[in-house]
């Protein structure tokens, strides 16, 4: 029951981000279409009429930060984060099993901090009433709430996979390298 | 604190981390927290959330996910095929026939994609079986292919490019402009290498196996022409400076759909799995990144790369011996650490003493990423000799000795790179300033 609720969370958390992506899409491709029209406007009418989607690139940026955490419980799931294993690749299955355990836990730790302190980030923006500077003023902690919400999607993840491990279970990010990734 | 005592610890520690297979963005920001945590008196929690917030909502970086989602496309389309149709005719009359193919078509399709291990999946996938079953040397085959594929670092639009840029920011138009030339100059020396090399050993290349008239090339010309003219529009946007890098990736991405829509490949499982996947790799790397923004700060406060940079500076080094000493660094680690790590722990230790020493960034740039695609294809971490494992079934030392020849011209241009730094540096400078 809460297996499948925590893995229902993952997964959505994923297709947010696939969402946000499609949105950087939709907002980045929208202003180029609009300076392509430009250009037509000023050759046909003589004068350009300045199309814009105004703070189009604050927009895509905040996307983009709404994108990469959202992301991060479900990359870790799918084995997507990068790590060396070319040490512990080879070690005794017993031994192998505390390695795990140390990097989830030490994952856990730094996610749980980050998290904290990025939640705090974000209330003291919402209290000052922090603005992005573009045409339109965005309120920060908005773009912020989304970077937290995600980083603790990625603790539970990460304790999840720690209680796993220190089970005696197989990590559920160990399914194979994703060698198509761009890291090569 | 004794800085020599205190910059060995923090290495121990950040190997410690990385060895004991902790994924990189957790290990890089647990050394930054050692790093403040013992060494200075400033809180950390607040550092590492700004920094964090500061390197992920970025306009740039928005380049990153679309860039990659139009090499996910287009990796599912048919894309490596029409490649290898449309430039068999042009290519069988040259020494080494077909051998070229893989060359040229590695190099187009480094130019839609930012990633030399899809490269060699994608290329590979079509070319190899093809080659073998027309009988072409087994180690040349997989050689051209495991050399040539590391173009996909270099050659426009580079995802390893957008994260130096970014963690620089330094332009990121003027970077893929930067690496135009050298891309093209590898990709002709390894052409005359394999043409020499099929002239001394004309017993091993199998004849040609027909004649094209020019009207089946001018045919075959139609199969290519499409994905030229998406690199074409990508690279003239940017380099005409119509469009940003981050607004020609949209382009990109929405003529990639096109490409794919039209030739029939594009259903919905692989929208859903070209988007899923670009989104996975894109956070991977953005992940990274925040972590190394951070290490970054974090080693900003220690003052160990401004030490490190000034040590160096007494040190007397030349260019040239500064030069050799960070290749074999870079080699060392890059046996150890993918590209994008190797990239970003650079920017945060290694780029005050490149500053200090006068070398130009931009070619900085376009040396450590040559540099990283040597350590693409030796063991015993090099991921695309991972792919080709996977693609050939021979085992990885097989295939890293099929691309020793490939190792040694790059090792060849980056001495011409050091002697002639105008390679990189020359086109950006003619780049229509925006």
């Amino acid at each position: 029951m809460l297996r499948s609720a925590l893995d229902r969370l993952y997964l959505a958390s994923g297709w947010i981000a696939a969402g946000f992506l499609l949105a950087i899409f939709a907002v980045v491709l929208g202003q180029v279409l609009l300076n392509l029209t430009d250009v037509l406007l000023r050759w046909t009418l003589g004068r350009p009429v300045g199309l814009l989607i105004p703070s189009y690139a604050e927009f895509a940026g905040f996307f983009l930060g709404a994108a990469s955490f959202f992301a991060l419980a479900y990359t870790l799931k799918q084995g997507g984060h990068i790590r060396v294993t070319l040490v512990i690749q080879h070690l005794p299955a017993g031994l192998r099993r505390w390695i795990e355990v140390w990097c989830c836990g030490v994952g856990s730790a730094v996610s749980g901090y980050f998290t904290f302190w990025i939640a705090r980030l974000t209330e003291e923006s919402w209290r000052f009433g922090d603005v992005s500077y573009g045409l339109v003023p965005i309120p920060l902690w908005l773009p912020q709430l989304g970077m937290t919400l995600g980083a603790l999607v990625l603790t539970v993840a990460l304790l999840d996979e720690l209680q796993r491990v220190a089970r005696g279970k197989p990590p559920s990010y160990d399914q194979g390298e994703d060698l198509l990734g761009p890291n090569g | 604190m004794d800085e020599l005592l205190l910059s060995g610890l923090l290495a121990v520690a950040l190997l410690a981390f990385l060895a004991s297979g902790v994924w990189v963005a957790f290990a890089l920001m647990a050394c930054g927290w050692v790093a403040i945590a013992l060494f200075t008196g400033r809180p950390v929690g607040q550092v590492l959330a700004s920094s964090v917030w500061g390197a992920s909502a970025e306009w740039a970086l928005a380049a990153l996910p679309l860039f990659i989602w139009m090499g996910e496309i287009l990796f599912r389309s048919r894309l490596s095929s029409d490649l290898f149709t449309g430039l068999v005719p042009w290519m069988a009359r040259l020494p080494g026939r077909l051998l070229h193919t893989n060359i040229l078509a590695c190099g187009i399709f480094a130019a839609v994609s930012g990633s030399s291990a899809a490269t060699a999946a994608t290329i590979g996938k079509m070319s190899l079986p093809e080659l073998q079953r027309r009988g072409y040397h087994e180690r040349m085959t997989i050689g051209t292919l495991a050399g040539s594929a590391t173009l996909g670092l270099l050659i426009p639009p580079s995802i390893i490019l957008i994260v130096y840029g970014v963690a620089i920011e330094e332009s990121i138009a003027r970077l893929f402009m930067a690496g135009v030339v050298p891309g093209l100059m590898l990709m002709a020396l390894f052409m005359l290498f394999v043409g020499v090399w099929s002239l001394l050993n004309t017993d091993k290349v199998p004849p040609p196996d027909g004649v094209y008239s020019w009207r089946e090339r001018l045919v075959a010309l139609k199969r290519l022409a499409p994905v030229v003219g998406l690199i074409l529009g990508v690279i003239g946007s940017i380099y005409f400076g119509i469009a940003s890098p981050t607004d020609a990736a949209a382009v990109g991405v929405a003529l990639a759909l096109l490409l794919s829509w039209s030739s029939g490949t594009l259903t919905r499982e692989s929208f859903k799995a070209s988007l899923l996947g670009a989104t996975r790799t894109s956070c991977m790397i953005a992940f990274i990144l925040a972590g190394a923004a951070f290490l970054t700060t974090a080693m900003g406060f220690t003052g160990l790369p401004r030490e490190l940079a000034a040590w160096i500076g007494e040190l007397q080094l030349s260019r040239y011996e500064l030069i050799f000493v960070l290749t074999l660094f870079f080699i060392v680690l890059g046996c150890f650490l993918d590209g994008i790590s190797v990239v970003v722990l650079t920017t945060a230790i290694v780029l005050p003493m490149i500053d200090a020493a006068g070398i130009d960034r931009i070619w900085f740039g376009i040396y450590v990423v040559v540099v990283v695609e040597m350590s693409q294809i030796t063991p015993p971490v090099g991921f695309n000799l991972f792919v080709i494992q996977g693609l050939t079934g021979r085992n990885i030392l097989q295939v890293a000795y099929a691309a020793l020849p490939f190792f040694l011209i790059m090792v060849l241009a980056v001495v011409l790179l050091v002697i002639f730094p105008e390679l990189a540096t020359w086109l950006p400078t003619q780049m229509t300033a925006r």
